[in-house]
């Protein structure tokens, strides 16, 4: 409603009837009479009128007798009206009014609040607050005088008593804000100005009577149930730190003099004034230490991230404003802060983390002695409690603790030195550290877990994790569960990394890292993180002054605590039950042969049953994986701490972490694996392999030197093996240099360490063959070794061309009796010249590559000289006890053939002379082995074919022809299961390796036979699939080298149809075969013949 | 423990990269705050390789002679300067500062032989040279680096040394006259005075050629070594006159190069039998056979921090560090010496 009357003349005429009314008869009617006249009268005559319009209304208020409590309500709120719409100018009014509307609440008799309704309690409230806000200018000052101080005493209580005991959340929010308008704390904008130095301290002298009161008050209703609302928290919090921090506000307590004036009260009030001198203060700071503690305690775990916010604004601005006098509370207010770091909820965090920032920038801490004292003392106190706190506590609670501690380095900062130079600290320090990192080994997976693919690393390398480190391995603590709570670990060790004495502290960790192998993993740990803290990675540096340690310093410290981590007795530890040669087995690639694997899985699954406890020796066994995984880890840090630098440690680094990738425990591989991409990362290459092969002269140099002990170290020639599936050709002579090493130590260890070195061959000639590819021979060699049917005939110009043409005709039957006829002459002996000039024609051109002249005979390549002394050892280890070795030898022979092969000179005599052990693996071993001497031999076939020739028809065909007929039998007999036994995959090797064999080796005519003869067999039905179809493709490679006599013998086996003469005076030719549609040949024959037309 | 043998002996760390065999070694201090010590090599194939120590790798390397062999190489004191003398009858001045590699004079040598030069500083930057002169059996001496011929070094008619093999310039520290060691094809030592051109005293250490010497000016004591199975100590008296004090037996014949350690407590010969072996020097008592090298060694060199570097002919350069230098070169670190006999085991 918009006001009507606007001139006090006009309002007076509309009031005074309702003022008069209101005296005679005092009843809410004319109350509400009066207060609707009001409405209608503009601020600035309700002013001028005030005194007028009061005063019926406080006649109400004062009139004696019992009074019912909704007039006095109404009275209340209309006075209420009445103030909020104008000023009070009048000191004395002030005063009246305020002893008038608080009077209201309680009965004169006693001091408790009497028993009226909510609402009553409610308007008066409201009515002081409106009251206060009215006072006018400088009046309010006034009104705290020390002679109000027993009137003043009773409002103040009287609301707290309210705030504490109503149970209306309403009223008590209301006389909190009252209670805060009271003592001038208001934080509403139209207030008056800020009060000058000497005002603030007669204010705080006259409070200071309250301090106890109100602290203590507030208290119990802030440590109070929590479902009293998280607002009545915050006010009371607000009113708490505003009060105290007011009163207790070290800018006042300075300026008090030692002597109290002499108040101008009487001797009544003067009792109740306090002179805030030092003992005064002593004395309430010790008794709100107690209540500081206790709302800290209570207020950091409240549920409701509003409370926790409100608890930082006290702790900052007590913190700021009364570092001194409140010194004592300095220990709970800083755990408070520094524990709310990790709050779940991010606002909490935020604020936390600005008041940090601000304190440092103040140098709140660092700049007071007595508050890093306090600091230091609570650090101590932590530590000393920590391990005990690590292992009673549960993990929300470890978090907390481990919260605090962060918070206390983060505000220390430089000065925690403090405390690590004192022994006795650092040593609770770290052993606090050590135990809560205790890890839980006795996880049965850890050492199960194995590496089933031997040269994972040779495989290009995942693409690089943006956050080198952000790859952890999962590990398992014997004190906690949470990951979080490693993350807080890490954080505190880096921190202490960062600002801590870096020497001192790698010192005693490295001690300790040294005196008992139960604290060596985690000194490894906390090593780590140090050194990663002192290179400032992901710090959170809230001291800008603070100096890094030099990267020639850091470099020192790395390669002390590198050379401890990769020393004989730290690195080398057992870490698998199996001997090395079980190992080597399971290792060993497999292509194909699972009957071997899986026999190796129920070996080493029988060898832990799952039921049974692990043992100690499992349990150690872990620990070992784990400290090895640690401080490859560790490695993977220091390469990303010392960036670049890194590069200048890698001779020594380099060598162990390979060595590591190629362990057979995948956790450790694993670990090696990404240590591998730290260091990458840190040194600026694009990958794994090109770390390697950058930096495989340091390689080399560690290769070759423990070759020297290989009984020591008898991983070397792994780490040889993965840096040759890493280098690239460039690499040739640091390889050749080693080469000579790995052949002389292999001939020194023949017995024992073969396996090892001979995988290292294969790995050497897969290389070298790799690197060194014969292009004339490759496309050709390719398809030998693929040896697989149909892609041939497309590929492959087939040789006797008119042999497959579809249609003959009558030019075509004279020209093949023309060429009959001269063939039948050049065999006769009746060579013409013509003929003779052809033949040296389709010579090969290479011929006289290797004609010049036998008396300067260039250097050999370095490749054809290291597969020449490889081959040379193949000989000696073809014939080995070990299967495994023969195996693997055989494997290296074929690849030593691949290199040489375009080296007769010298690939002929070694063929010569690995012939007889060769032969001897064909007829007389381990199918096996048998299976891939075959390999082998086709691989020769595709080289040196005339070499071979003769000798293979002599000493193998007939053995191969007699098992492939004395076999059939059984194959065609045999059931499903067959085609998984090693005799049937020995019958399809040979006969897919007879067609191309045939072909390269250009058999005789009677070997042929032999061949087509043994190969018949299988093309019968009955027998499996795929022998047929290894069968079929031995015939199609006879077609190409004699089409006709293969046509025949097929016909011969199986005759499809009649043959009518061409003419009627030739003879009818009646061949063997059978018609009948019941031959078992039938379906493979016709298949074949198809081919042929 | 006491039973088990200590294992042989491992070199410090071995570079590899010459690509051919190694004839000349050299440690650079690193000296003028130029940072980490550098090792030079020559190779057969006539090229220097700069190696850093630090990261064991070549810095640079220097192609001047022609693919000829690298048969000596020696830092100037003064300036980043290098002298290379190689097959091709070329001795090359280098300099190396700033990460400069150019050649900045060069002479020509009369002589087809092996016999490697020698340096004396003589102050002002000014320096003398001895090298194998135009005749057989003569030593040529120079002013440097003016190149101004001092004198020509030629025995008498009726001694017939044959060539000289190795030299070795110095003066004592009583007085300022230069000398010269010389080591000869018939296996005798002679000490010429070079300012009044004459042989002071010779002495017949060996049956052949002398290969090699070190001489221990403070103790005018010298050891040498030849293609024979022996080492032939031998000592200065007042008078400068040369005596053979004792001979040290040896299992296999050839010693390509004697270096005594800067410090003079040990010395160490480069062996034809692939080995390098480490002698007290004071008693001549075998310390340690460095068996690593799959082919001659070739010569060997002592850095001043005490490092050992052996080149030889399987192309790589073996780093051994033996007996550290103890700090103080007072006689405690010779009682060490004396103690640690880690290497006895492999005598042979």
């Amino acid at each position: 409603m918009m006001a009507v009357f606007d001139t006090p003349e006009e309002a007076f005429g509309v009031l005074r009837p309702v003022c008069v009314q209101l005296t005679k008869t005092q009843t809410v009617e004319s109350v509400e009479q009066l207060q609707a006249q009001l409405r209608a009268v503009s601020d600035s005559a309700l002013q001028e009128l005030q005194q007028y319009v009061l005063f019926p209304l406080r006649f109400a208020l004062k009139t004696p007798g019992p009074k019912r409590e909704c007039l006095t309500q109404s009275v209340v709120e209309c006075l209420t009206f009445v103030l909020s719409s104008t000023c009070v100018k009048e000191q004395e009014l002030l005063q009246e009014l305020f002893a008038e509307l608080s009077a209201c609440l309680y009965s004169p008799n006693s001091q408790k609040p009497s028993a009226v309704s909510e609402e009553l309690k409610l308007a008066v409230i409201r009515g002081l607050s409106t009251l206060m806000h009215s006072a006018y200018g400088d009046i309010i000052l006034a009104f705290y005088e020390p002679s109000i101080l027993p009137r003043l005493g009773f409002a103040v209580s009287l609301l707290l008593d309210l705030a504490e005991r109503e149970k209306s959340k309403q009223i008590k929010i209301a006389a909190l804000k009252c209670l805060q308008v009271l003592l001038l704390q208001c934080d509403c904008q139209d207030h008056p100005r800020a009060l000058d130095e000497l005002e603030q301290k007669q204010l705080g002298d006259l409070f200071a009577s309250f301090l106890p009161g109100i602290s203590m008050a507030l208290t119990r209703i802030i440590t109070g149930d929590f479902k009293q609302g998280h607002s009545i928290v915050m006010s009371s919090l607000k009113i708490f730190f505003k009060m105290v921090s007011f009163i207790m506000a070290d800018e006042q307590l300075e300026r008090i003099p030692q002597v109290q004036p002499k108040p101008a009260v009487g001797h009544r009030v003067a009792e109740l004034v306090v002179h805030r001198e030092a003992k005064w203060v002593k004395n309430t700071s010790d008794k709100l230490t107690l209540l500081i503690k206790k709302i800290v305690e209570c207020v950091a775990v409240h549920p409701h991230w509003k409370a926790r916010l409100a608890l930082i604004e006290l702790v900052e601005a007590l913190l700021l404003k009364c570092s001194g006098s409140l010194v004592s509370s300095a220990g709970p207010l800083l755990k408070a802060l520094v524990g709310l770091v990790n709050d779940e909820s991010p606002e909490v965090q935020a604020q936390c983390s600005r008041v940090l920032r601000h304190f440092a920038d103040q140098k709140v801490v660092v700049g007071n002695r007595a508050f890093a004292d306090i600091l230091s003392e609570s650090l101590h106190a932590l530590a000393t409690s920590l391990p005990r706190l690590m292992s009673a506590q549960d993990d929300q609670g470890k978090f907390s603790t481990l919260s605090v501690l962060l918070g206390y380095l983060k505000l220390l900062g430089p000065k925690v030195n403090f405390v690590l130079n004192s022994a006795a600290h650092l040593q609770r320090l770290s052993k606090a550290l050590i135990q809560v990192l205790e890890l839980d080994v006795t996880d049965l997976k850890i050492v199960e877990a194995r590496r089933w693919n031997s040269d994972g690393l040779s495989a290009s390398p995942e693409p690089m994790a943006v956050q080198p480190w952000s790859r952890m391995q999962k590990r398992y603590f014997r004190f906690f569960t949470d990951e979080r709570l490693f993350l807080l670990v890490q954080q505190v060790c880096r921190l202490l990394g960062f600002y801590g004495d870096l020497y001192l502290l790698i010192d005693h960790f490295l001690e300790l890292y040294h005196e008992s192998v139960v604290y060596r993993k985690q000194a490894a740990m906390i090593l780590n993180e140090l050194v990663a803290g002192a290179a400032g990675l992901e710090v959170e540096n809230l001291h800008d002054k603070h100096i890094k340690p030099s990267p020639k310093e850091l470099r020192e410290i790395v390669t002390s605590i590198l050379e401890e981590y990769t020393s004989q007795e730290n690195w080398y530890l057992i870490t698998c039950i199996e001997s090395e040669e079980v190992g080597e087995e399971l290792t060993m690639k497999q292509s194909g042969l699972q009957a071997i694997a899986s026999g190796a899985h129920t070996y080493q699954g029988a060898s832990f049953p799952a039921f049974s406890k692990p043992s100690a020796t499992i349990c150690s066994m872990n620990s070992n994986i784990w400290q090895i995984c640690i401080q490859l880890e560790g490695i993977g840090r220091f390469a990303c701490a010392l960036g670049k630098d890194f590069r200048l440690l890698l001779m020594s680094a380099l060598y162990p972490v390979l060595e590591k990738a190629g362990d057979q425990t995948l956790l450790i591989s694993q670990a090696a694996t990404s240590a591998m991409m730290d260091i990458c990362h840190a040194c600026g290459y694009d990958s794994l392999q090109h770390l390697i092969s950058q930096n495989s002269d340091y390689l080399v140099n560690g290769i070759s030197l423990n070759l020297r002990h290989l009984s020591l170290h008898p991983q070397t020639p792994k780490v040889l093996e993965v840096m040759l599936w890493n280098s690239d050709a460039s690499l040739l002579p640091l390889v050749a240099d080693v080469v000579q090493d790995v052949l002389a130590t292999l001939d020194q260890f023949y017995d024992k360490r073969a396996t090892s070195f001979v995988s290292v061959l294969h790995a050497l000639l897969a290389a070298l063959a790799q690197w060194f590819p014969d292009t004339d021979d490759l496309g050709q060699l390719q398809e030998q070794s693929a040896g697989e049917e149909g892609s041939h005939l497309s590929q492959t110009p087939a040789i006797p061309e008119k042999g497959l043409e579809n249609t003959t005709t009558a030019e075509d039957i004279e020209q093949f009796l023309l060429s009959y006829l001269r063939e039948k002459d050049v065999a006769d002996g009746n060579v013409s010249d013509f003929d003779h000039e052809e033949e040296e024609q389709s010579d090969p051109p290479r011929e006289d590559e290797s004609d010049t002249g036998p008396d300067i005979e260039p250097p050999l390549p370095v490749q054809v000289q290291i597969a020449t002394d490889v081959m040379e050892r193949c000989i000696h280890l073809l014939s080995d006890k070990n299967l495994k070795i023969r195996l693997k030898v055989l494997d290296v022979l074929d690849l030593c053939i691949v290199v040489l092969q375009s080296r007769k000179n010298q690939l002929l005599p070694l063929a010569h002379r690995a012939w007889p052990p060769l032969v001897h693996r064909l007829t007389n071993d381990d199918p096996l082995a048998v299976l891939r001497a075959f390999k082998v031999l086709r691989t020769l076939g595709g080289t040196c074919g005339d070499f071979l020739r003769n000798r293979f028809c002599k000493d193998v065909l007939p053995k191969l022809a007699g098992s492939l007929v004395s076999q059939a039998p059984v194959s065609a007999r045999a059931g499903p299961v067959y085609s998984h036994t090693l005799a049937f995959k020995l019958q399809l090797a040979v006969l897919q390796g007879l067609g191309p064999l045939c072909e390269s080796l250009d058999l005789g005519e009677g070997d042929l036979n032999k061949v087509a003869d043994a190969c018949l067999i299988y093309l019968s039905a009955k027998q499996p699939v795929k022998l047929q179809e290894a069968a079929r493709s031995v015939f199609i490679r006879l077609m190409r080298v004699d089409p006709d006599s293969t046509w025949f013998l097929l016909n011969e086996l199986y005759c499809p149809e009649q043959f009518t003469p061409p003419h009627p005076r030739l003879h009818p030719v009646q061949l063997r075969g059978t018609t009948g549609q019941g031959s078992p040949y039938a379906a493979n024959v016709l298949r074949l013949l198809q081919e042929l037309q | 423990m006491a039973a088990s043998p200590l294992p042989p002996p491992d070199p410090r760390f071995v570079l590899r990269g010459t690509q051919s065999a190694v004839h000349a070694l050299h440690f650079f201090g690193g000296a003028q705050g130029q940072g980490h010590p550098l090792l030079l090599s020559g190779s057969l194939s006539g090229l220097v390789h700069i190696w850093s120590l630090q990261t064991r790798r070549p810095v640079a390397i220097l192609d001047g002679h022609q693919g000829q062999c690298v048969t000596w190489l020696q830092t100037l004191p003064q300036g980043h300067q290098l002298l290379s003398q190689g097959r091709d009858l070329k001795l090359c001045l280098w300099d190396l500062a700033e990460g400069r590699n150019a050649v900045v004079d060069s002479m020509h040598l009369e002589s087809m032989g092996f016999c490697r030069s020698s340096v004396l500083t003589r102050g002002q930057g000014k320096w003398m040279l001895a090298m194998p002169g135009s005749g057989s059996d003569e030593v040529q001496i120079l002013e440097m680096p003016s190149k101004t011929s001092v004198c020509t070094l030629k025995p008498e008619a009726d001694a017939k040394p044959g060539m000289p093999m190795c030299l070795e310039l110095w003066q004592a520290e009583s007085s300022p006259r230069p000398l010269l060691l010389a080591g000869y094809e018939d296996g005798s030592v002679a000490l010429w005075d070079v300012s009044e051109r004459k042989v002071c005293s010779r002495v017949a250490c060996h049956t052949e050629p002398v290969m090699g010497f070190g001489f221990d000016s403070q103790k005018a004591r010298g050891v040498s070594g030849s293609a024979e199975k022996a080492l032939a100590v031998w000592s200065l008296d007042e008078q400068q006159a040369l005596q053979v004090c004792k001979t040290h037996e040896l299992t296999n014949p050839g010693i390509a190069d004697v270096k005594i350690r800067p410090d003079r407590k040990i010395l160490a010969t480069a062996g034809w039998d692939h080995r390098v072996r480490v002698f007290h020097w004071r008693t001549m008592k075998p310390l340690a056979v460095l068996s690593f090298h799959s082919a001659t060694v070739h010569c060997v060199a002592f850095a001043t921090d005490g490092l050992l570097a052996a080149g030889s002919g399987d192309q790589r350069i073996s780093i051994w560090s033996l007996y550290p230098i103890s700090s103080d070169s007072s006689t405690s670190s010779l009682g060490h010496v004396e103690h640690r006999e880690v290497g006895a085991h492999a005598l042979a």
